[in-house]
């Protein structure tokens, strides 16, 4: 029974350390917009502005509710899957935005942003399935 | 390779290579990459021989030039404070209104500065043109030939025409097929117009892109028949800060233009006359020209 709870305690701290980098990120994409603003000569980009998000409602407030919900979903192996793919969707999807805020400053365009916010999604639409799917099979587990 | 990516940061590892190269791709892919398309074949010299031929002895000043066919005076003035270039331009002819690429080529990331693409083309006179090697969309057509005919997006899609007679007018992209338009004799993609039917058609809130703030500008307007105003404006510097959309649309409405529109400014604004730069070109953080697509000139 200790060694179990010390368990449940280190997957609670990991998936609370992940919410944080998460965190730190949105916050550096808050910088990243404000000091690359004032290279802009007052031209600003939604794409940009707005990129924190990602990190911020797709990372820092998903993990979260991971941690308060359905923090022992991370003893599962699969867990590590949802983990590397729905990451990388994020992280797909944010540097997407940061591309598309840069040639919406400097006037231009580039047909690869669809692709990767395509790739981004589907990561990310992934992930949640894995995330459903581990949820329920916790909780079936626990019934 | 399931093992292989269950140890922690080891997908991370890869991902992100991954997405660092695509990245870098991307990048390249649109500031670097040169993507040639079509070579303009230049005039043949019989054309040439006998255009030249017509041509009498120009008067010409450090701010002027006058000949039978082209008829060109350059005034400096200050204004909302800024240092503005005003070309008043007279020709005989449409023909003699014309456009370049950079290195006579159409494509991607193809670029040269407005003077080396103006002295490649012997012009008398010439300004930056609509940069149009820098996005996939905007109509492009060049001294009568069509060379792109995809639309921008709507709301951000005015296009200067200057038809056959050498007179200007301003169309949506989006409400104007390409088509309807390959008879003219220049298309330009960038905007927006200033003044459209002696109205200005812009107002203070009014700005390329998501802009606010004054900028270099550079832009081009009829007053009647072959007789044209060119603007161009330094900006970002403490001796000139720049004009907005609106200040520019009203400097052409005070002096009789019927229509004028917006070209590529900012640190691509610029001004040759008779083989030297007018402006003082600068993007704000570093002076001397920007490299540009094209450049619309006047000469033979």
């Amino acid at each position: 029974m200790f060694i179990l709870d010390t368990k449940i305690k280190s997957h609670k701290k990991k998936i609370m350390k992940t919410a944080l980098v998460y965190l730190a990120l949105s916050l550096i994409a808050i910088v990243i917009n404000d000091v690359y603003g004032l290279f802009g000569h007052g031209v600003h980009s939604a794409s940009m502005t707005w990129m924190f998000l990602y990190p911020l409602l797709g990372g820092a407030v998903l993990y979260l509710l991971i941690f308060l919900l359905v923090p022992d979903i991370a003893r599962f192996v699969a867990y590590r899957m949802f983990y590397n793919i729905y990451n990388s969707g994020i992280a797909t999807l944010s540097l997407g935005s940061f591309l598309k805020g840069i040639f919406d400053i400097a006037g231009t365009s580039s047909v690869y942003i669809a692709v990767f916010y395509a790739i981004g999604e589907l990561f990310v639409a992934l992930g949640l399935v894995m995330l459903l799917v581990l949820a329920v099979n916790l909780k079936k587990s626990q019934a | 390779m399931k093992n292989f990516f269950s140890k922690p940061y080891r997908w991370a590892a890869v991902f992100s290579i991954l997405l660092m190269g695509a990245v870098a791709f991307v990048l390249l892919d649109t500031f670097a990459i040169q993507k040639a398309l079509v070579v303009v074949e230049p005039e043949s010299a019989m054309v040439a021989n006998e255009t030249a031929a017509s041509q009498s002895d120009p008067v010409i000043s450090d701010n002027s030039y006058e000949d039978d066919n082209i008829k060109i005076s350059i005034e400096t003035v200050r204004d909302d404070d800024s240092t503005i270039y005003v070309a008043d331009i007279q020709v005989s002819d449409a023909s003699y209104l014309k456009t370049a690429f950079a290195n006579n080529t159409y494509g991607r990331n193809i670029k040269a500065t407005t003077s080396e693409i103006a002295e490649a083309q012997n012009a008398i006179f010439a300004i930056n043109g609509d940069y149009y090697g820098f996005r996939d969309g905007g109509y492009v057509l060049r001294n009568g030939v069509t060379y792109r005919n995809t639309a921008r997006s709507a709301g951000d899609d005015d296009a200067l025409v200057i038809d056959k007679d050498g007179n200007l007018s301003v169309v949506s992209e989006n409400q104007t097929s390409m088509e309807s338009l390959s008879n003219n004799w220049q298309v330009l993609s960038f905007g927006p117009g200033l003044v459209e039917n002696g109205q200005i058609v812009v107002d203070s809130s009014s700005e390329v892109s998501q802009s606010m703030t004054s900028n270099p500008r550079t832009a081009i307007g009829q007053i009647s028949a072959l007789h044209y105003i060119v603007i161009v404006s330094d900006g970002r510097t403490s001796e000139s800060a720049g004009l907005s959309l609106l200040q520019l649309a009203q400097e052409f409405q005070e002096r009789g233009c019927t229509t004028a529109y917006n070209l590529d400014g900012g640190g691509s604004s610029t001004m040759y006359f008779n083989g030297k730069v007018v402006n003082n070109p600068t993007d704000g953080k570093s002076t001397g020209e920007r490299e540009v697509s094209d450049i619309v000139y006047f000469g033979y």
